[in-house]
């Protein structure tokens, strides 16, 4: 895509992503043709979605898209994918013969029905119903396992599986929690065109999208606050305290961004980790910093600060936080004694 | 000539001309070794071509990309070839001196410069102005024959070796503040110059005072207009915070490698180092951008003040990490190499202090970038 194309295509999921949030945002990028821009151009359809949806705190289903993408598979579009355990970036299922074992986390594409998630974006709790969890059972999800040292692809129907939509700290992502075990017949292993670890890299690049556009947002708003509140008869944005969190919680965003930026030309897996690791913690840095400039305001719920707080968390926390991510870079420098190849200038 | 075709060819000569380029001593070496070497690299590489690359051709330069030099410090710092500190001063005097010299005085001066004939300084910094340099006090008067500066500035860089400094003066009234300041380009060897070199904790006489006391310097030094010398402070801080901090990541990503390789076993923490590395391939990242927008002629600005906090940060955290892994060499080795380590440490704590301080770069980005409005 070209620079206006690009320009007109962002617009399309500003607006997209600004009022749907679930089942609706999803409907609208296949409405907007963002998986056919996902084929086309993998980093700016990448990039511009999950900045959009993190700064928007809206919810879909397109990192199950790009995890496909990234295994190399085109499925039909209401295919779901298993994504790892919190926390994880292996494979999210185990082969043992025809015995698969499942552990992980499913977007909204294994969630309950449209209605619940739009609804949920202004109510506090998210409950699904008997039918809804009827509508999800005839869904399929495609699970990558592992079998001595081979990965594979098997699909299986949502039936097989035993989802619990997930409230949690963030009952607005709509996360489902996947646990199966399935065996016989319905267990068709099919090869992965692409390594589980690509798929992962590419889905940790858009979690760090995601999590910057979150960082900015919650810059925004600690911004906005800092500038209208008056104590002792001043802005507080006049407080060097304050100013100097807030460029701090600029740098932490700028450092992730400039990574993020670096791993899509590098496209090497240590690189998106590297990327969604700064990006997690940058995240984690903007929400206590900003949360502190918010104080007061910022710990109710009729600001939108809280939400984010709670975003953020979870993303980091998904394909690998930034702690473990971090500590799992060292442990490999350590045994390979070799740094990750320097991007050229 | 291309990046890629200079990096091809440079890392080819380099390879060629490994033992003419070493340095003859082992581990720190003294700073009178080291300012020989720095004069060594930089006359072997100019000669060669090298060095003019990058340069306009009005100054002795071959013309072509900021990039090139950018690589060219890339590969001489990562080589452990040159300190990237002295090595840098270029990038930022080079640039003031073809922006705002005379063009004969800049096509006369600026070649030694690059030869590494000269070494100059940059008197900036005065005893009552640290961060705060627009109120400096060091006073320039007209003279029917020229300026008489009288006058001092500390920690300027190099100064006991340095043949010229361009200096910040007052030319306005003590208030003028900004509006008052006039930059100069002064020889060392005038009458009325003295220099004390104070020792740093870091074991290097690195930084220096310099006295000024009615010192005579010809109207045609003086640089851009009288008056303007805050332009040309300014104007010069994105070169000190685009190309020079690319030198100076390619020698953190150098002692980074060491650290992993010359650690003893368990002693060094995988988070901890995991976040030095990524600390420093996203300040790569950050800086690599930065380089590209240099080149292809964009203006930099406040944004450059990312950059630096994030390499003072990077470079910190990194010897915090050597601090642990090479705790020996750090504390109580005392050969060679442990002094350099042990300087290089030291040496990291400033690191948050010059070229602006941690707190200014924060008040810049606060300022300018997040537009806060005022402090206070």
């Amino acid at each position: 895509m070209d620079g206006a194309e690009l320009e007109l295509f962002a617009q399309t999921l500003r607006r997209a992503t600004a009022s749907r949030t679930g089942a609706a945002l999803d409907a609208a990028l296949e409405e907007v043709g963002w998986q056919d821009a996902l084929a086309v151009d993998v980093r700016a359809a990448v990039s511009m979605l999950f900045e959009l949806q993190g700064e928007a705190n809206a919810a879909s289903s397109a990192l199950d898209r790009v995890v496909l993408s990234g295994l190399g598979l085109e499925l039909g579009s209401t295919a779901a994918v298993v994504l790892p355990p919190l926390g994880r970036w292996s494979p999210p299922g185990e082969l043992d013969g025809t015995h698969l074992y499942i552990r992980g986390l499913g977007t909204a594409a294994l969630g309950p029905a449209a209605g619940i998630f739009s609804m949920a974006r202004s109510r506090w709790s998210l409950g699904a119903s008997k039918s809804d969890t009827l509508l999800a059972s005839r869904k399929t999800a495609l699970v990558v396992a592992r079998t001595g040292d081979r990965e594979v692809a098997v699909v299986v129907t949502a039936a097989d599986l035993t989802l619990r939509p997930v409230r949690g700290i963030d009952p607005w992502l709509g996360l489902v929690e996947v646990t199966g075990d399935v065996f016989g017949a319905g267990v068709q292993p099919e090869p992965v065109p692409t390594k589980w670890a690509s798929a992962v890299a590419l889905g940790q690049l858009a979690l760090g999208h995601e999590l910057v556009g979150a960082s900015r947002k919650v810059l925004e708003l600690a911004r906005e606050h800092a500038l209208q509140r008056i104590q002792f008869g001043r802005r507080i944005s006049a407080f060097q305290a304050i100013r100097h969190r807030l460029a701090d919680t600029l740098v932490a965003i700028e450092t992730a961004d400039a990574m993020l930026a670096a791993a899509w030309q590098d496209r090497s897996l240590q690189a998106a980790a590297m990327a969604k690791a700064l990006a997690g913690r940058g995240a984690r840095m903007a929400a206590r910093h900003c949360q502190q400039v918010l104080a007061g305001i910022g710990f109710t719920t009729e600001h939108p600060l809280h939400r984010y707080v709670r975003r953020v968390l979870v993303l980091d926390q998904l394909m690998g936080s930034a702690r473990t991510l971090t500590r799992e870079l060292g442990a490999e420098l350590l045994r390979t004694k070799k740094l990750p190849p320097l991007l050229p200038l | 000539m291309d990046l890629d075709e200079f990096r091809a060819s440079l890392d080819r000569w380099l390879e060629e001309s490994g033992a003419a380029l070493a340095p003859a001593y082992s581990g720190l070496g003294t700073l009178d070794e080291r300012m020989a070497q720095l004069a060594k690299v930089k006359r072997l590489t100019y000669d060669a071509g090298w060095m003019r690359w990058g340069w306009p051709e009005r100054v002795g330069g071959l013309g072509g990309s900021t990039l090139l030099r950018a690589y060219l410090g890339e590969a001489l710092t990562s080589r452990d070839l040159v300190d990237p500190g002295s090595y840098s001063m270029t990038e930022v005097l080079a640039p003031t001196m073809i922006d705002y010299a005379r063009p004969e005085l800049a096509a006369a001066m600026v070649p030694r410069l690059l030869r590494g004939d000269e070494i100059w300084c940059q008197g900036f910094s005065e005893p009552g102005t640290g961060s705060n340099l627009a109120a400096l006090s060091c006073r320039a008067t007209r003279a029917d024959d020229g300026w008489r500066v009288t006058g001092q500035k500390i920690w300027t860089s190099f100064a006991q070796y340095a043949a010229r400094c361009v200096i910040l003066t007052r030319t306005g009234s003590a208030e003028s503040a900004h509006k008052g300041i006039t930059a100069l380009f002064v020889d060392m060897d005038t009458p009325g110059i003295t220099v004390r070199p104070i020792e740093a904790m870091h074991g290097a006489t690195e930084f220096c005072e310099v006295f000024f006391d009615d010192v005579s310097v010809p109207f045609e030094r003086t640089l851009a207009e009288v008056g303007q010398g805050w332009s040309v402070a300014m104007d010069l801080l994105p070169y000190e915070r685009s190309v020079a901090l690319w030198h100076k990541a390619a020698y953190l990503h150098r002692r980074l490698d060491e650290v992993l390789h010359r650690t003893p076993p368990d002693a060094l923490d995988a988070a901890a180092l995991g976040e030095v590395t990524q600390l420093l391939y996203a300040f790569r990242a950050r800086s690599r951008a930065t380089q590209h927008r240099l080149a292809a002629g964009e203006p930099l600005g406040p944004e450059t003040s990312i950059d630096k906090v994030l390499v003072a940060t990077a470079e910190q955290a990194l010897f915090d990490l050597v601090a642990d892994g090479l705790a020996a060499d750090v504390t109580i080795g005392d050969d060679p190499e442990s002094e350099r380590w042990r300087a290089e440490f030291l040496y990291s704590r400033a690191a948050t202090i010059y070229g602006g301080s941690a707190e200014i770069q924060r008040n810049i980005i606060a300022r300018r970038l997040l537009d806060l409005g005022p402090e206070g």
